[in-house]
């Protein structure tokens, strides 16, 4: 959150900072199946952000006594590479935002990956930000789901993230880096369209009840975009040919 | 008719059991990236890890060795022991390459090999697991139809590890390729026989 003096105006003539009305998702692009060494992968292009996801797996667990008999354990690592954003992440490595966000998203895949098809073994995540803009998090587990399903790792449903909030009066979604540091509220989530499930849900600032389900709905009317965007780009892998 | 379908899309209105899918709340879902064949229904993966069965008839590098136990690399995440019993050739070195069946699986980690044979020289291809029951073909019609053209001696693994020895092994490697590929595509078989004439001929 940036400090509440020297606030930009986020709201000009109805509109938000970079042109957009407030229901309205910035353009994004997802492509599968991009890393050749991973078993799965996904680059996804959302807005300004860069976001490159990698799946290897089920391998070995390592460490050893982290191992689990009777199913598999999950790893993520999130990172956003030095050069990915104007603010200060020069230096390499995780920090205290890293960790947290590496252990929400693993734990948004625990409850959509098939654990107990692959006993005794681990499925590492890798989320990548090449260049970051606000609303990481949310392309990164979007980026993830499609990679996870492109290595062939069994899962209930293919989840999708995305931010919503509030800008003063306003309800908004997929909030940018200025919206995401000055506005009153932001709300990232992870839902799995299937039924629904919310399996990721953050927020800073505050919403009233009215509000929050005003968002809610407005980011299940955005996932079926954005769903259609991943199912999409894993077909794209196979050439959409529908073998007859 | 098949058609392409994601992980959490709905297969069947009602309840089915099948491989790779499961049922919630009366519907039919599928767990994987893959094929659904309506006739057959049948959800077919088009990726992902190789499933160790019993029986399985595999093909391995023997990657260490000690004390007459040795540790065969597969391509799987576990560790496969191979344990010379009198039946057995008596010794391998690092490196040799074995055909062998899968007698048991422990703690569904541990592959214990049996039947262990030496594939003396040729060469092996690894290809993805998902695909290993297209390059066999039903009834092995796909691979003896490249051994015939190539004149190669095949033996293909359940691992995803073919072996090949002998005569046009470009030839065959190219339509094993060809067939990674394409397997998801009808009319398959069709397409191999052509480009295996086509290159006959050249």
């Amino acid at each position: 959150m940036g400090s509440s003096e020297n606030k930009p105006e986020l709201v000009i003539n109805g509109k938000r900072t970079d042109g957009r009305d407030f229901d309205e998702m910035r353009p994004f692009s997802i492509k599968a199946n991009v890393l050749k060494n991973a078993d799965g992968s996904c680059y996804v292009e959302w807005g300004n952000n860069r976001i490159l996801a990698a799946v290897y797996g089920p391998k070995e667990v390592m460490p050893r006594h982290m191992m689990e008999p009777d199913r598999a354990i999950i790893k993520c690592r999130y990172a956003m590479a030095p050069f990915s954003s104007l603010s200060d992440h020069g230096r390499t490595g995780p920090n205290r935002r890293a960790i947290e966000i590496s252990k929400v998203i693993k734990e948004v895949f625990e409850n959509v990956v098939v654990l107990r098809e692959y006993p005794a073994s681990e499925i590492d995540i890798f989320i990548e930000v090449l260049q970051g803009d606000g609303g990481t998090r949310a392309a990164g587990i979007t980026a993830a789901a499609v990679a996870l399903a492109n290595a062939g790792i069994q899962m209930r449903d293919l989840p999708y993230a995305i931010s919503v909030g509030r800008i003063g009066e306003h309800i908004a979604i997929d909030f940018n880096m200025i919206e995401d540091n000055y506005s009153d509220s932001d709300m990232p989530m992870a839902i799995a369209p299937r039924n629904g499930e919310i399996l990721l849900l953050q927020m800073d600032g505050g919403l009233d009840r009215a509000q929050v389900s005003k968002a809610l709905q407005m980011a299940i009317d955005a996932g079926k975009v954005i769903s259609k965007a991943q199912s999409d780009a894993l077909r794209e892998v196979y050439g959409n040919a529908a073998g007859v | 008719m098949k058609q392409i379908i994601v992980p959490g899309e709905v297969v069947s209105q009602s309840q089915a059991r099948m491989d790779n899918a499961y049922v919630e709340n009366g519907k039919t879902y599928s767990k994987v990236m893959g094929l659904y064949d309506e006739e057959h229904k049948s959800v077919i993966p088009l990726e992902g890890p190789w499933k160790p069965r019993i029986d399985d008839a595999v093909i391995g590098i023997v990657s260490e060795e000690k004390n007459k136990v040795y540790e065969v690399d597969l391509g799987f995440f576990g560790r496969t022991l191979l344990i010379v019993g009198k039946f057995d050739r008596e010794s391998y070195k690092v490196g040799d390459i074995i055909e062998a069946t899968i007698k048991d699986i422990e703690d569904r980690k541990t592959i214990i090999l049996t039947r262990a044979r030496p594939l003396e020289g040729g060469t092996v291809l690894a290809v993805k697991p998902a695909k290993v029951a297209r390059v066999i073909g039903k009834a092995n019609t796909m691979v003896k139809q490249i051994s015939e053209a190539a004149k190669t001696y095949i033996i293909v693994g359940m691992n995803g590890m073919i072996w090949m020895r002998g005569g046009n092994i470009a030839l065959a490697t190219e339509a094993i390729r060809k067939i990674e590929a394409e397997a998801h595509i009808s009319g398959l078989t069709e397409r191999i026989r052509l480009m295996l004439e086509q290159n006959k001929g050249s």
